[in-house]
Order: C-alpha cells, then sequence, then structure tokens
C-alpha cells in the first residue's frame, strides 16, 4: 500500500471572541492552509467557533509537569536582539485542553519554554506548550461567516432537538387499552 | 518555577528508578486520577492496551459509516435525510479524532489504515450486519449509538489523556445520535401497522447483536483486569451491559415493542433486567471474520481508499509545488 502520513497540525480553536484559543486537536494536511480546511471540517460541524488556528505538530516543544521536576531549564534570555516571539499554551486541568496563556520573547525554542514556565508558571499548570508565532497559521476575520456559518443552520445536530423525552411521557400517560 | 499540585504527594516517575519503581509512581499517579499525557512515562503494556484499544474504536466509527450510509439516499423525507447525513459525518470526524490520540502513542495512520484494509484489525462486530430497512436507522442509531455512547462516557474518564479528551467530545456530539434514532423508534411503534412491523423487525434483528457489542463476558475478557487497574476503563464489559438493558429495555416495551429474548424479564432483587443467555458461537464467528458483512465491509473500505489516491497525490504534489515556488 502506498501512502502518505501528511504532517500533523494541532488545532487551535476560539468558541468566543473573549475566550481563549484552545487546542480541539490535531488533522494531517499536506500544507497549513489545507489544515485549516480540514480543521474546519473536523473540528467545527457545530456553531461554536469564531477563530481557529493551525501549527505544525513538530514544531511544539512541549513540556510535562512530570518532566520539569527533572530538567534544567533554559537560563533566562541574555536579552540579545535576536529573540522572536512564542505563543504558550498550557493545560491546566486534568480532563482539560492546552489554552493560549500569552506570549514570551526568545532566542529559541527551549529558551521560551523556560521562559515561559518562568512568567506563566502557576501550581496547577500540567503540561506546556510553546511555538514561534511566526508558524501559526489563522482564519481571517473575512472568512469566518463563510467557514463558520453553516454550522449555524443544522439545529439537529444538538440533541435538544429531538423531544424523546416528552414523547415517552405523552406515552406513559396514555390509558391502557384492555386486553 | 511551575511545581507538582500540592495533592501530589507520591514520588513522580524519575529516570533514576528502577522499573518497578517506575511503575509504582505511575500506578500512585492514575490512583490518584491525574491524566497520562504524551511525554509521560507509561509501562509498554499501558502503551500496547491503549493502541489496540483505541485503533480499534476508530475503525468502528470509519466502518460503522457503512450500514447507514448506505440509506442516506433512501430517506423518506429531506429533514431525515439532513439528519443522517450529519450523524454519519459527524462518524468520520470521530474516527480522526481517534486515529490521532493512537497517533500520540507512536502508531502510525498508515499502520492502522493497512491494518484495517488487510482484515488483521478488528472492529464492532455490529457492523457487520446488514441494513434492510429505513426502521435499521431508527433502531441503530437508538441501541447501537445509545450502546457505544454508554462505553464512551466511561472512556472520557480513562486515564490516558488524549483518549479521554477525545471521548469527551464523541460523547458530546453523539448524544443527538441516539435521540435521533430513538425518536424514530417512538414515532413508528405509534404508527401505521406497517410501520410498527417494520420497527418491530428492525429491533428483533438488532437487540442480540447490540447486547454483544459490550464483548465478552468479564470472566472471559483477559484484558478487563489490567484496563480497570490503569484506568483505562472503569466499568467492566458486563456492567456496561447491563447499564444498557436496564435503560432501554423497559422503555422498548412501553411503546407496545416485543424484545427478542423470552427470558427478559425485571429481577425485584438485584433492580436488574436480565436476558438469557447470549449466543457467544455468533459472536466469535462474526468477530473472527464470518459474519454476514464483513467481507462486504472491508472490500467498500479498500475501494474508497484506491478511489482517493489520485486526491491524496495531487494534494502531495500541490504541497511540494507550493513549498518549491
Amino acid at each position: 500500500m502506498r501512502d502518505t502520513q501528511w504532517p500533523r497540525f494541532q488545532v487551535f480553536h476560539q468558541e468566543h471572541p473573549d475566550r481563549p484559543h484552545t487546542n480541539a486537536g490535531a488533522v494531517h494536511a499536506p500544507d497549513a492552509e489545507l489544515a485549516l480546511q480540514n480543521a474546519r471540517d473536523v473540528f467545527v460541524r457545530r456553531p461554536d467557533c469564531v477563530s481557529l488556528w493551525v501549527v505544525p505538530a513538530d514544531q511544539i516543544l512541549s513540556l510535562t509537569a512530570e518532566e520539569i521536576e527533572h530538567t534544567d531549564l533554559p537560563p533566562a534570555p541574555a536579552g540579545n536582539g535576536d529573540s522572536q516571539r512564542y505563543l504558550v499554551f498550557i493545560k491546566r486541568t486534568q480532563v482539560g485542553s492546552h489554552e493560549h496563556v500569552g506570549a514570551v520573547a526568545a532566542a529559541s525554542g527551549p529558551a521560551a519554554l523556560g521562559e515561559a514556565v518562568r512568567r506563566f508558571g502557576t501550581a496547577d499548570a500540567l503540561v506546556w506548550w510553546v511555538v514561534s508565532e511566526s508558524l501559526i497559521e489563522r482564519t481571517e476575520a473575512a472568512e469566518v461567516g463563510s467557514l463558520f456559518g453553516p454550522a449555524k443552520d443544522k439545529p439537529y445536530r444538538d440533541q435538544a432537538f429531538y423531544h424523546t423525552t416528552t414523547l415517552m411521557r405523552q406515552i406513559r400517560g396514555r390509558p391502557k387499552q384492555e386486553p | 518555577m511551575a511545581r507538582r499540585p500540592a495533592s501530589a504527594g507520591s514520588p513522580l516517575v524519575d529516570a533514576s528508578m528502577n522499573e518497578a519503581e517506575r511503575l509504582e509512581a505511575f500506578e500512585a499517579r492514575i490512583h490518584r486520577g491525574e491524566k497520562i499525557e504524551p511525554g509521560d512515562w507509561m509501562p509498554d503494556e499501558y502503551r500496547r492496551q491503549l493502541i489496540r484499544m483505541i485503533s480499534q474504536h476508530a475503525h468502528s466509527e470509519i466502518v460503522g459509516m457503512l450500514p447507514e450510509g448506505a440509506w442516506i439516499t433512501r430517506a423518506p423525507n429531506l429533514r431525515r435525510k439532513l439528519v443522517l447525513l450529519a450523524k454519519v459525518q459527524d462518524e468520520a470526524g470521530h474516527g480522526q479524532y481517534l486515529y490521532h490520540a493512537a497517533e500520540t502513542l507512536g502508531a502510525t495512520r498508515e499502520e492502522m489504515i493497512e491494518a484495517l484494509l488487510s482484515g488483521r484489525a478488528k472492529y464492532s462486530s455490529i457492523f457487520n450486519y446488514p441494513s434492510l430497512s429505513w426502521a435499521d436507522m431508527g433502531v441503530i442509531g437508538w441501541f447501537v449509538d445509545g450502546a457505544a455512547i454508554l462505553n464512551q462516557t466511561m472512556l472520557a474518564r480513562c486515564s490516558y489523556g488524549p483518549y479521554s479528551r477525545a471521548n469527551i467530545r464523541i460523547s458530546a456530539e453523539e448524544s443527538f445520535h441516539m435521540k435521533q434514532g430513538k425518536e424514530q423508534v417512538i414515532l413508528m411503534s405509534q404508527g401505521t401497522p406497517l410501520q410498527r412491523s417494520m420497527v418491530q423487525d428492525a429491533v428483533d434483528r438488532w437487540w442480540w447483536p447490540t447486547i454483544m457489542m459490550f464483548g465478552p463476558h468479564d470472566h472471559d475478557s483477559p484484558n478487563s483486569p489490567v484496563l480497570i487497574r490503569w484506568g483505562i476503563k472503569t466499568k467492566t464489559n458486563d456492567q456496561l451491559r447491563q447499564d444498557f438493558v436496564n435503560q432501554v429495555a423497559p422503555e422498548v416495551l412501553e411503546l407496545g415493542l416485543s424484545l427478542p429474548d423470552p427470558s427478559l424479564h425485571y429481577d425485584e432483587a438485584s433492580g436488574n433486567w436480565l436476558t438469557g443467555s447470549i449466543d457467544w458461537d455468533e459472536f466469535w464467528r462474526v468477530v473472527k471474520g464470518d459474519g454476514p458483512c464483513n467481507a462486504e465491509r472491508i472490500a467498500a473500505r479498500r475501494k474508497a481508499h484506491a478511489d482517493g489516491e489520485w486526491v491524496r497525490e495531487a494534494l502531495a504534489a500541490y504541497a511540494e509545488r507550493q513549498a518549491t515556488a
């Protein structure tokens, strides 16, 4: 069988303009543009999305709380001019997903990770992700209607659309027929 | 500096530990209700069991599109057609969530697809039964998705983070799958004599295969103890099966329909609906490849994969050209 496993992209979706981008899962795609398209199809079948980001998964630096215990974090940046912006994502609850918490400037991924832990470190952080902001592909404001609008017209994807409890109650309340 | 939560009392898994100490620390984490994440230490057997379960679950979502997909063009009206399309599309998405969860453990998509197409991989035995009438769309939704939701709601509490998160998402989306099916069964059971006989026939055909979906009895399920010890599952096959029967059997009977089990009865002492004995010969026959539709299902997947090859090639060529442009 001839096939290719396309690169994996992590997908972040935003449910409301006031909420952070949160990891929804991942898609495979040959490039970032198609990753964004696949992410729409896989993760936005329901009307709860205002923005999507995709990031090449192999460019994300990750550190779990378990690893932090046993890793020497890189020292604070020396403050040279070569730094770039890295976005920081943290998984805070056991059942939760990674949420975007902010950005740091650093000269390398490991330095960004160290800086992120120092800057955003809290007792409840369980897994850290940092990724260079330049690698993020985002949906644009002008596309929001065409990408996410169609999901709004499909109320039948919501379980509340089906009144099975009421139907069962009506049937139970009916007088029993004599045999 | 980030620290462990104060509640984390026992030692963490450490590179200097020996295998037994690592296992002890790992099991302590699970006992505390922590999620294991990619990158964390885990026993090889934990990884192996998860890859086996998650890939089978993913294959089940993908093959599960086939019995219902066959009826999309024959839906009785536009509303039912839109609902069925949306449901089958969800199953495709659920397969994607799950393949990715397995990939976080080191399985590759190619290996998993190859295992499915070659017939080596297992998937839920239920999808090797044919869907013979429109009433099957109602009964599959209520019974098969209802059974799957019980399983997936349990798996949403799984100790492995990515699988837990996939199941949270799936469970939230699938509640409409079950309810649209139940709605159809309710309406058909109160409909014309022909509708009632159609839906009764579908109930008769799907009841036992759904009961079998939960897998062998606990005493014949060699993987169960380790899956429960490591928090991959929190209920056994028989517990989930009993939950399903208790939930569905009384409501089916309230609709004036019957279930194809003369021994089925409510047991006052235990508060459970008890079934007659399950035909395990049939179950193993279907699991091992000799069900009514096994060959047809695999053939359909192979054809879909082969038919999509030119699309994959075109997309790869486009990406390559964009990258070098």
